[in-house]
C-alpha cells in the first residue's frame, strides 16, 4: 500500500510516499511564491529518485486547507487530478490536523495557528491523545487567547508563522509517518467532489452578505 | 500521417473549459462551464470567487470532454494549457492539473498564450493564410498583431489604458443596463441613432487605442444630463457610442493592412461577437479586396477549443514545456 501523502497550503511544499508505514521518500521544501510553480516538478523527481511510478500509488492524502488560498488549490487541484486520471482512492485533512499530531512535545494541549492577517488565525486545539477540543476555524487571535484561560492544563502552540503575542511556540515540522497513520482512513471521496476548507468567505461575498 | 489530438485546457478568467481538437483544425468535443451568472451579482469577475469555482470543476469539465469526446486520456497525444495572460489564480488551476495529467500520463505539456488561441479560434473555421493582421478585441485586450508566418507574431499596437470590451462593460454599467455590457450595446445600437457627439478615442498614426476618454465623455454626459433632469436615450448612447468605437478600430486595422500590405484578417476575442464591428469590418474587407475571418461566437469568448488549437502548432514545432512552467498574469505575445 503506497500512499502519497501532499500539503502545499502553507508556503511549504510538504510530500510523502509512505509505503506500508514507512516513509521512503520526502520533501519539506519553503517555496513560498516558487510554490506553484515548482511543486509539481518536485513531486515528479520525488517518485523518481523512489523509483515510483505515478500508478504505483494507492492513494492520496491531501490537505485542503486552512491557509494560503493559491497554495490550497495547487494541492488540490493536482490531488484531485491525479486521482481522477489515474482512478485513486483519495482523502483529505486539515493542515492543522497535521500540524497537531506531529507536535510530540509533552504538553497538555496542542494549538496549532496559521496566520490569517488583521489579526486572525486558523486555528483549533487537540489534546495530547489528538482529540479535538476547539474545532478549526476563521478566528480572532485576541478571542483564540481568551479561550485559553480556560483550558486545565499546558498548552503550546504550534506554527510556522511569525505571529505576535503567542507563546510558548514549537515550530511545524511534520510527522509524515505519524500524519499517514492517524489520517489515511479518513472518509474516501469522489475526486470530483474534493473541495477546499477556507474556512473563510472572499471579501466579495462578505461584502455582499453584510 | 497519423492524426494528432490536443487535449485544450483553459481556465484565465471566468469559464473552465476543455477541448479536444484533431490536427489544428477539427473540434472533437468542447466542454465549458461559465461562471457568469455567478459573478453577475457583483457587477464583475472576482477573482478569488472565479478560482474557488475552477478547482471544483476542473476535474470533471475535462471527465466531460472525454466522455463527449468518447476518448480516453491515451488516445490524447498532448496537452495544451493557457498560462497567461489572465487572473493568477484561476489561470493556476488550469495550470496544475494541466501539469499533472503530463505528468500521470507522460505526454507532452505545450504552454499557450490566450492570445495565440484567440487567434488561432480562426483556424476552426478555414485554415488560415499567411501573412495576416490579426485584430484581438476582448475584455483585457484591444490588439493589432501582425503574423508572417504561423505562430510567428509581431504586436504592432494596442490599448493605452481601457480594453474595448472592458470600456463596453463600464458604458453599459453607466447607463444601467447591467452586466455584462458588450452584448446588450450592440442590440440596443442596432435600435438608435448616431446623436450623442462624442470624442473620437486617439485618431492617430500609431497603432494604439485609448479608450478611457471616450468613457469618461460618457460617464461625464450622462452625469450632466442627470444633474438637468433630461432623459438620455440610452438607444441612441448606445448607438453613439458603438460607432465612435467601431470607426477607430477598423480604421487603425485598415491602415495595419495596408502598411504591411496584407490580404487576410482575422478578428478575435470576446467582442469579436460583436455585430456592429463584424459588419463594418466586413464592409471595408470588401471594398479593399481583403480575405476576412471571424469565429462563430462560441469560438469568441474564452474556450478551450482555440487553445488546443494553437497548441497543435507548437506542438508540431516541439515547443513544449517542463513542469516548471508557471502562470503569468502578464506575458508578451510569443
Amino acid at each position: 500500500m503506497k500512499i502519497l501523502y501532499l500539503d502545499t497550503s502553507s508556503s511549504f511544499l510538504y510530500c510523502a510516499i509512505i509505503k506500508n508505514d514507512e516513509c521512503i521518500g520526502e520533501i519539506k521544501l519553503k517555496l513560498e511564491k516558487d510554490l506553484s510553480a515548482l511543486a509539481l516538478d518536485e513531486i515528479s523527481n520525488l517518485f523518481l529518485v523512489t523509483s515510483t511510478k505515478p500508478d504505483d500509488i494507492d492513494k492520496i492524502l491531501v490537505v485542503n486547507g486552512p491557509g494560503s488560498f493559491t497554495g490550497i488549490r495547487v494541492g488540490l487541484t493536482i490531488a484531485k487530478t491525479f486521482a481522477w486520471g489515474l482512478n485513486k482512492k483519495i482523502s483529505t485533512l486539515s493542515s492543522l490536523d497535521a500540524m497537531a499530531i506531529s507536535c510530540k512535545e509533552d504538553y497538555d494541549y496542542f494549538i496549532p495557528v496559521i496566520d490569517a492577517r488583521r489579526g486572525y488565525v486558523y486555528s483549533g486545539i487537540y489534546d495530547k491523545d489528538n482529540n479535538i477540543v476547539l474545532k478549526n476555524q476563521y478566528i480572532s487571535l485576541e478571542v483564540l487567547k481568551a479561550t485559553l484561560d480556560n483550558l486545565p492544563g499546558s498548552y503550546v502552540f504550534v506554527t510556522n508563522d511569525d505571529i505576535d503575542g503567542i507563546s510558548p511556540i514549537t515550530k511545524y515540522d511534520p510527522d509524515f509517518v505519524a500524519i499517514v497513520q492517524k489520517f489515511k482512513d479518513n472518509e474516501e471521496i469522489n475526486p470530483h467532489g474534493i473541495d477546499a476548507l477556507y474556512l473563510k468567505l472572499t471579501e466579495a461575498e462578505e461584502k455582499l452578505n453584510a | 500521417m497519423k492524426d494528432i489530438y490536443i487535449l485544450g485546457i483553459e481556465s484565465s478568467c471566468d469559464e473552465t473549459s476543455a477541448s479536444i481538437i484533431r490536427n489544428g483544425t477539427d473540434e472533437i468535443a468542447t466542454v465549458i462551464l461559465s461562471q457568469i451568472d455567478i459573478h453577475t451579482n457583483f457587477g464583475g469577475v472576482v477573482p478569488e470567487i472565479a478560482s474557488r469555482h475552477h478547482v471544483k470543476n476542473i476535474t470533471m469539465v475535462i471527465e466531460d470532454c472525454l466522455n463527449k469526446a468518447n476518448m480516453s486520456m491515451n488516445e490524447i497525444d498532448a496537452i495544451a494549457v493557457t498560462y497567461g495572460p489572465g487572473l493568477i489564480g484561476s489561470l493556476l488551476v488550469g495550470l496544475e492539473s494541466a501539469k499533472t495529467l503530463s505528468f500521470i500520463y507522460n505526454k507532452p505539456l505545450i504552454p499557450v498564450h490566450h492570445i495565440a488561441g484567440h487567434i488561432y479560434a480562426n483556424n476552426l473555421v478555414k485554415t488560415m493564410k499567411y501573412p495576416l493582421i490579426a485584430l484581438v478585441v476582448s475584455g483585457g485586450h484591444t490588439d493589432l498583431v501582425y503574423m508572417e508566418d504561423e505562430y510567428k507574431f509581431k504586436r504592432l499596437g494596442g490599448t493605452l489604458d481601457d480594453a474595448v470590451g472592458e470600456c463596453y462593460d463600464k458604458v453599459a454599467r453607466v447607463i444601467g443596463v447591467g452586466y455584462p455590457g458588450g452584448p446588450v450595446i450592440d442590440k440596443m445600437a442596432t435600435l438608435g441613432s448616431h446623436t450623442y457627439n462624442l470624442p473620437i478615442p486617439l485618431d492617430d498614426n500609431s497603432y494604439n487605442f485609448s479608450f478611457s476618454g471616450l468613457k469618461s465623455a460618457i460617464i461625464n454626459l450622462v452625469h450632466n444630463e442627470e444633474q438637468r433632469g433630461n432623459e438620455i436615450n440610452k438607444e441612441d448612447l448606445a448607438t453613439s457610442f458603438q460607432e465612435v468605437v467601431v470607426d477607430i478600430i477598423t480604421k487603425k486595422t485598415l491602415k495595419a493592412l495596408k502598411d504591411f500590405n496584407v490580404k487576410n484578417l482575422v478578428l478575435a476575442g470576446g467582442v469579436a461577437a460583436n455585430k456592429g464591428l463584424r459588419d463594418k469590418l466586413t464592409l471595408i474587407c470588401e471594398e479593399n479586396d481583403i480575405d476576412y475571418t471571424f469565429p462563430p461566437i462560441k469560438y469568441c469568448t474564452d474556450n478551450a477549443a482555440m487553445i488546443a488549437t494553437a497548441g497543435y502548432f507548437l506542438y508540431k514545432e516541439g515547443r513544449f514545456s517542463d513542469l516548471q512552467l508557471n502562470a503569468k498574469s502578464s506575458v508578451e505575445l510569443q
